[in-house]
């Protein structure tokens, strides 16, 4: 793609975004989301051939959807409250039909259907910034309407969201369908807390941003896609090895690593409001997120993968130069000792 | 008739909304689009807003419905579908209507209707005044608004014009 509409585009997105967070106005917020919408679907379709053109299609449509029953949800608190500032919903049928519409935005259970095949349509780079960033305009929408969202359908769709996210991700060998299973399953877990404390959600946000720019960095690293293609890291960068097993670790959430810290604090905050059944199930459907990780860690790092001889040397053009993968590596393991000072996040 | 002018267009034009969402060839879409502009223009001149009106007709009807029928008249196939040609485009059609009428039956004949919003019949269709803003047309002073306080809203609607034909240039460039 020409470099100058690259960056336009790409300046678009982020604009986008920027507009959701910053406005107070509904629909300025709804004009945002379009326009996310709309300059993404090139960056998505980077390569030309009929997969990425499949998965921009679906992404747009699942998307488009979303904003409308926004904009539905918008003009029923209209109708209802008069003004169009953003706060509380006023309505419980705007309140349920705007959750439901963030909710497809961000892969939420049950609807989630799109994020592994379009994250497996798209190229590396492309699913990147479809898991991380645009799931921060969603996120932000929901932190500023929280106090009205229906508890009941919000926990439904969390702990939904944790069980299709570990589940799903079990029969996985592509590297960017376990990637969107983690991200189902890590929304999940931010939904879930949102009624009851959501810094914890921006917080858990924050660090799940980390860890999977860590794992997509280091999976475009190695040009890889496969848990086949993965395993043959130690014969290219031994030291990645070490570094994917650390970060997948803390994607699992073990502890001392700083994935473990937004589940601690989920877990605490749910427990000082009196619901202990809730988050165990929340904690055992993690292990088998887990479970998938260690998979990937153990034929990654912990063993020589069988393959034939010649697979063995991987083919690359010249190094690639991955920015700030270094300290993004550092944050996604080490933070865990700064639980303290999340109260900044207020 | 008159009195229930209002109603009796966004009938229509819920109707050839069913009309193009049943999918037909997007020729057939086009013919309902002019029809449910040339209706949504009659609902808002009938909420006094001449202005925007006529820019349904010459905007989106003049503009872009006809680059839109250019466009799809370069691309379409030897048979299209129409309402009645295929099965499944004439169901949901039906489905439509029929769901459409049913509704405007129990509008007409109960006296509250609660779906999402609570109307008390026809009535609340029909237009006693058109506000009481004194000697100022309050969609001028929309429009007014639009270019002074909305400012930002202009430039941000703008940019995503122009970034929109950015994106549909890179999306059908290829390779």
């Amino acid at each position: 793609m020409n470099p100058l509409i690259f960056t336009t585009i790409l300046m678009t997105v982020l604009l986008g975004t920027m507009i959701v967070m910053m406005s107070s106005h509904w629909l300025m917020i709804w004009i945002g989301f379009e326009m996310n919408l709309l300059a993404i679907i090139p960056i998505l379709m980077k390569k030309y051939n009929p997969r990425t053109m499949e998965a921009s299609t679906k992404y747009f449509l699942t998307q488009a959807t979303a904003s409308m029953l926004l904009m539905m949800a918008i003009i029923i608190n209209l109708m209802h409250s008069g003004q169009w500032t953003i706060m509380k919903v006023f309505n419980p049928t705007a309140s349920i039909i705007m959750t439901s519409a963030l909710a497809m935005k961000l892969g939420l259970t049950p609807f989630h259907f799109w994020v592994p095949e379009v994250t497996q349509g798209i190229s590396l780079t492309s699913g990147l910034i479809l898991l991380t960033w645009q799931k921060l305009a969603p996120m932000s929408i929901l932190y500023q309407i929280s106090p009205s969202i229906n508890l009941n359908i919000l926990l439904t769709m969390a702990v939904l969201s944790i069980l299709v996210g570990g589940w799903g991700g079990l029969n996985q060998t592509q590297l960017r369908k376990i990637m969107a299973y983690s991200s189902i399953a890590h929304m999940g877990w931010m939904t879930a807390v949102l009624a009851y404390n959501p810094t914890l959600t921006m917080l858990n946000m924050l660090i799940y941003i980390m860890m999977t720019l860590t794992m997509f960095m280091l999976f475009i690293h190695s040009s890889s896609t496969t848990t086949l293609s993965l395993s043959h890291t130690w014969n290219k960068t031994p030291l990645t090895t070490t570094l994917i097993l650390i970060t997948l670790l803390s994607m699992g959430g073990l502890p001392p690593l700083s994935g473990f810290m937004p589940k601690w604090m989920i877990i605490q905050e749910l427990t000082k409001n009196s619901s202990i059944i809730l988050p165990t199930l929340m904690a055992i459907m993690a292990l088998l997120n887990l479970y998938f990780y260690m998979r990937l860690t153990y034929s990654t790092s912990l063993t020589m993968f069988p393959s034939t001889n010649n697979m063995k040397m991987k083919w690359q053009f010249e190094t690639k130069r991955i920015t700030l993968l270094p300290p993004l590596i550092v944050m996604s393991s080490l933070l865990l000792p700064l639980t303290p000072m999340l109260s900044i996040l207020d | 008739m008159m009195t229930y002018i209002v109603f009796i267009l966004s009938v229509i034009f819920v109707v050839s909304f069913v009309g193009f969402s049943s999918k037909p060839s997007p020729i057939y879409g086009g013919l309902v689009l002019i029809v449910s502009g040339g209706v949504g223009c009659g609902i808002i001149m009938n909420f006094g807003g001449s202005f925007l009106g006529l820019m349904v007709f010459l905007i989106y009807l003049g503009g872009m419905l006809v680059v839109f029928g250019y466009t799809t008249a370069m691309a379409t196939e030897q048979y299209p579908e129409v309402w009645v040609s295929n099965t499944t485009v004439m169901g949901v059609f039906l489905l439509g209507l029929l769901m459409e009428v049913m509704l405007v039956l129990y509008v007409l004949k109960s006296e509250e209707v609660g779906v999402v919003f609570k109307f008390s019949g026809v009535g609340d269709w029909a237009i006693y005044d058109t506000g009481d803003s004194g000697v100022f047309s309050e969609e001028i002073m929309g429009v007014a608004a639009l270019y002074s306080y909305g400012a930002w809203v202009v430039i941000v609607t703008g940019w995503s014009l122009f970034v929109g034909v950015l994106v549909i240039l890179e999306v059908t460039r290829g390779d």
